[in-house]
């Protein structure tokens, strides 16, 4: 399945760059999420454990986290392996940073591709499509709070 | 009340209604035991992969949890037994096991289980078990499963063909088809159906440790057969052990005839816990873990004469059977299907070729008509495609192929020795043009199609195979069964008069219990409501081989009725003597017993029963009581048939397909409740129907079911159709005494074709020759707007 999106943050590049690579704002920041626990030995990778309440997929999910081509700062790749609700979620988004410098606003897009197994797969992609949108919305909804105030 | 020569045939409500309607039936989900346990399954998010390792400490602590079992804690338990294998050749058999050891084949396929206090419970601690997989790739599709590099899903059937069978003469047809005039090839999608009874399945198993017997309650529709393959095939214990009850079953449609993990699975923990458990599919379990049916790839070739006259059919199938074979899996597409190739036609020359094989989806078994529906849509598609391609009228070329009446019994040859007992497929074809007013309709779609309005006529002329049971026949030396397929009765004349009934057969929505009450009353000459119709009990019903195949009524039934008779006979002979009379110079008509040409000095049948309870004078030698138990084997299955025609409009805007009429003539034999035919032919209908224009289970590439619920799996509405205009013609069947063919398929088995050849029909302007199922309006907005199928 593939998913694609984007936020404008009221923000420069360098600033928006620094907070998506903050891993304890992006934890508060993901819905259900309490901490992103770094693993160690492996670079730029975390465990994670969310409580999501949403329709069909609400409940906990345990999964892994981790960073790559990160060229900063225009984009990074995100890639994803959790499983709860008797499925199993595997992700990767390559995220892109543009910024407008006319409007001081920074555009953050994603095109990623997911793959879900088990019982989430069977409740239907616009399902599983509208809830990711809820919850990408919630999460920069939520970041963008965190952006330092000028 | 109906005269007694009259109840046979008479349109009485059903006797089982009032407790449905007013919910004070019990279904499995209503019974309550003491000390009931709920089982919750964990089942395999991936289609095909290795079970590496299953953690389940976390859940066996989870509060209310009693326990926690992995396939490992029953690899004693043998896996479930395939009881119909596809006759004559071998089948490489791989079944599912109560919960799987190392290997999965199939999303859904249960990999542990939570036993705990509440269902609720059970399902929270399900998500507490960490399963280590080693994921496989997977394939989906049953032709690409076959082909070079492929994934291997059984060791044991390489290019994961399950079996590959064939019927007919291969060389004849290919001479045939190379004198033919005209040839026509076509390749058919026959799509994935997910049956979706109101009621899921579900199964309560109780074992008393003290004398180690079972009670076991399931949705069954065939407990005798539940009970003999759970003990004799799977746990290795006598049958007298266990006690199999159905209680009232919503729905079946095939798809709960057959053995799952899951009830032998509550039969093993009801042992090794002692305590009853539980277990209630969700509707999502449903979807992923009971069978499915048809998903038919098939490619087709067609020869016929300048005239229309078909003169040879040569039919390559693959049937996706999952990714385990599921009971009676191999005989669908085989013996149900192939051998039914010829339809209504007299076609000199088929061969039949099918592959069954496995694929990373959901098992895939018998579904209402099972094989019949598959084949009925490839002949009555096959004969358009030869009209269209001579310019011949899809009437006229009907006609022409019939089988004509003189011809019966007909043998197809394709059919293994049987012979199609009796027809008139012109009169039924006949009778429906008549209703329908053929040829204004064509006048009046000349008229629309100038106005840029696309009607279309769609016809299906068939004949399905019913009263399925020869045992000699389909049994193992023949077409696989590993069985009889007899039926049995008991009839019991109470002291009263009252009649008790226990049927061996199990009725789910049938009318069981209304149907064979008429023919009692009928032949008894008692009123409907002095009779009782036990069935769905191992305990006090004689063995049965259940409901499916519509074979209750032209087997299960004839056993009640041959009962009768020697009831008959030996109320006769009491009568006879009450009357102080010769036997030979007394009838039985109406209830009574009397001297022939004297009604006036009579016995009437309870008079008679009570001499029999009572027992103080009988002839000598007679035993006491009117009692007697029947197991008929037929000498023939039994052969339906008729002519369903549908009137579709197309929205040329948007694609959209309206059912404008339907008419369905059907020639069922002798009937014994015209209402209860009526609605089983609506029932038909409508899952025929929905086949052609709105189901279909889809699966992604990863073996992924994406029609995993109501929301995305389109089962129709009623107010999707219009009124039904039914009608029958009535050719008993010399096969059995009461001349019933069988009624619960038809409407499946012809309705599917209709309605295609009518979307094409009404396509026709714009060079449509076949379109795929389900016929949705995207599909057609693609054909219209240029952008092929």
């Amino acid at each position: 399945m593939e998913l694609t999106g984007s936020h404008t943050f009221e923000a420069d590049q360098q600033t928006v760059w620094t907070l998506l690579m903050d891993p304890e704002a992006i934890a508060k920041a993901i819905p259900g999420v309490k901490e992103l626990i770094p693993i160690e030995g492996e670079e730029m990778t975390w465990r994670a454990a969310a409580k999501v309440g949403f329709a069909a997929l609400s409940g906990h999910y345990a999964g892994i986290i981790k960073m790559s081509e990160v060229e900063a700062p225009n984009q990074y790749r995100l890639t994803v392996n959790g499983e709860g609700q008797q499925s199993v979620i595997s992700g990767t988004a390559l995220i892109k940073l543009t910024y407008h410098p006319e409007k001081n606003e920074t555009l953050v897009s994603w095109d990623a591709e997911a793959n879900i197994s088990g019982k989430l797969a069977s409740l239907g992609q616009r399902l599983i499509g509208a809830g990711a949108n809820v919850m990408s919305k919630q999460f920069f909804h939520e970041l963008a709070k965190q952006l330092p105030t000028q | 009340m109906v005269a007694a020569e009259e109840i046979i045939g008479s349109r009485i409500k059903r006797r089982e209604d009032p407790r449905l309607i007013t919910g004070e039936a019990k279904y499995l989900e209503d019974i309550q035991l003491p000390g009931l346990l709920h089982a919750a399954i964990l089942r395999s998010p991936h289609a095909h992969a290795k079970i590496k390792k299953i953690d389940i400490s976390k859940a066996a602590k989870h509060p209310g949890v009693i326990a926690v079992y992995t396939g490992k804690d029953f690899a004693d338990v043998n896996p479930m037994p395939c009881a119909w294998q596809a006759g004559k050749v071998k089948n490489n058999v791989n079944t599912p096991r109560v919960l799987e050891i190392d290997r999965v084949t199939f999303t859904g396929a249960g990999v542990a289980v939570v036993i705990a206090e509440d269902r609720y419970t059970a399902q929270d601690a399900l998500e507490l078990i960490h399963v280590d997989y080693e994921v496989l790739p997977a394939v989906v599709d049953a032709e690409k499963a076959t082909k070079a590099g492929a994934p291997q899903l059984h060791e044991n059937a390489p290019s994961n063909i399950a079996l590959e069978w064939t019927c007919g003469t291969q060389e004849s047809t290919d001479r045939a088809l190379k004198e033919a005039d005209v040839v026509v090839k076509q390749r058919m999608l026959n799509q994935r159906l997910i049956p979706t009874p109101m009621e899921t399945r579900g199964c309560i198993a109780q074992y008393q440790a003290a004398t180690e017997e079972w009670t076991v309650w399931m949705t069954s529709q065939a407990p005798h057969v539940m009970r003999l393959l759970m003990t004799a095939f799977v746990f290795g214990v006598p049958e007298t052990k266990m006690r199999v009850i159905s209680p009232q079953v919503g729905g079946g449609f095939g798809a709960k005839i057959f053995l799952y993990p899951e009830y032998c699975l509550m039969v093993a923990l009801s042992r090794k816990i002692g305590r009853p458990v539980k277990w209630m599919e969700t509707r999502s379990e449903n979807y992923i873990a009971t069978t499915h049916g048809r998903d038919h790839i098939t490619e087709i070739e067609v020869g016929a004469k300048k005239d229309g006259t078909i003169t040879a059919l040569k039919v390559n199938t693959y049937a996706n059977l999952g990714g385990v074979l599921s009971t009676i899996a191999p005989g669908i597409p085989t013996t149900l299907y192939g051998r039914m190739l010829s339809g209504t036609y007299r076609i000199p020359n088929i061969f039949c070729h099918v592959y069954g094989v496995y694929t990373n989806t959901g098992m895939v078994d018998a579904y209402r008509g099972a094989g019949r529906p598959e084949a009925t849509y490839v002949i009555e598609r096959a004969v358009d495609l030869v009209a269209h391609e001579l310019g011949l009228d899809p009437v006229a070329i009907r006609r022409k192929n019939f089988i004509p009446p003189d011809a019966f019994p007909y043998d197809p040859v394709i059919l293994n020795g049987l012979k199609y007992d009796s027809g008139e497929y012109a009169k039924a074809l006949d009778l429906a043009l008549k209703m329908l007013g053929y040829e204004s309709f064509r006048k009046e779609q000349a008229e629309a199609r100038k106005q840029g309005r696309y009607l279309g006529v769609g016809f299906s002329s068939y004949v399905e195979i019913c009263g399925v049971a020869p045992s000699a026949w389909i049994g193992l030396p023949g077409e696989g069964w590993g069985a009889g397929l007899w039926e049995s009765a008991n009839v019991r004349v109470h002291l009263t008069g009252k009649v008790v009934v226990t049927t061996g057969s199990q009725s789910h929505g049938q009318g069981h219990e209304t149907s064979v009450a008429q023919v009692v009353a009928g032949e008894l000459g008692i009123a409907v409501d002095d009779v009782i119709v036990q069935h769905s009990d191992t305990l006090g019903t004689p063995f049965g081989y259940g409901t499916y195949g519509s074979r209750s009524t032209a087997v299960g039934t004839v056993a009640v009725y041959n009962s009768l008779q020697k009831i008959k006979e030996k109320a006769k002979l009491l009568g006879a003597h009450m009357l102080e009379a010769a036997p030979e110079d007394v009838v039985f008509e109406d209830g009574k017993v009397f001297v022939k040409g004297s009604p006036d000095q009579s016995k009437t049948i309870q008079e008679i029963a009570g001499a029999a309870a009572l027992a103080y004078s009988l002839p000598p030698g007679m035993e006491p009581f009117l009692d007697n138990t029947s197991y008929y084997d037929p000498p023939n299955c039994t052969f339906p048939f008729g002519t369903h025609i549908c009137v579709v409009e197309v929205d040329k805007e948007s694609g959209e397909v309206k059912i404008k009429r339907y008419i369905a003539i059907d020639d069922v034999g002798k009937v014994i409740n015209p209402m209860i035919v009526e609605g089983q032919v609506h029932g038909g209908i409508v899952q025929g129907v929905a086949q052609a224009l709105w189901e279909g289970a889809v699966y992604d590439d990863n073996g992924q079911l994406l029609t995993g619920s109501l929301m995305d799996y389109a089962i129709p509405k009623a107010d999707f159709f219009p009124t039904f205009e039914t009608d029958r013609t009535e050719t008993p069947t010399p096969v059995n005494p009461l001349g019933v063919k069988g009624a619960g398929e038809t409407g499946t088995i012809a309705s599917t074709p209709a309605v295609v050849n009518a979307i094409v029909d009404a396509l026709s302007p714009f060079g449509v020759k076949h379109i795929d199922m389900p016929v949705t309006p995207p599909k057609i907005w693609r054909i219209l707007q240029g952008h092929g199928g």
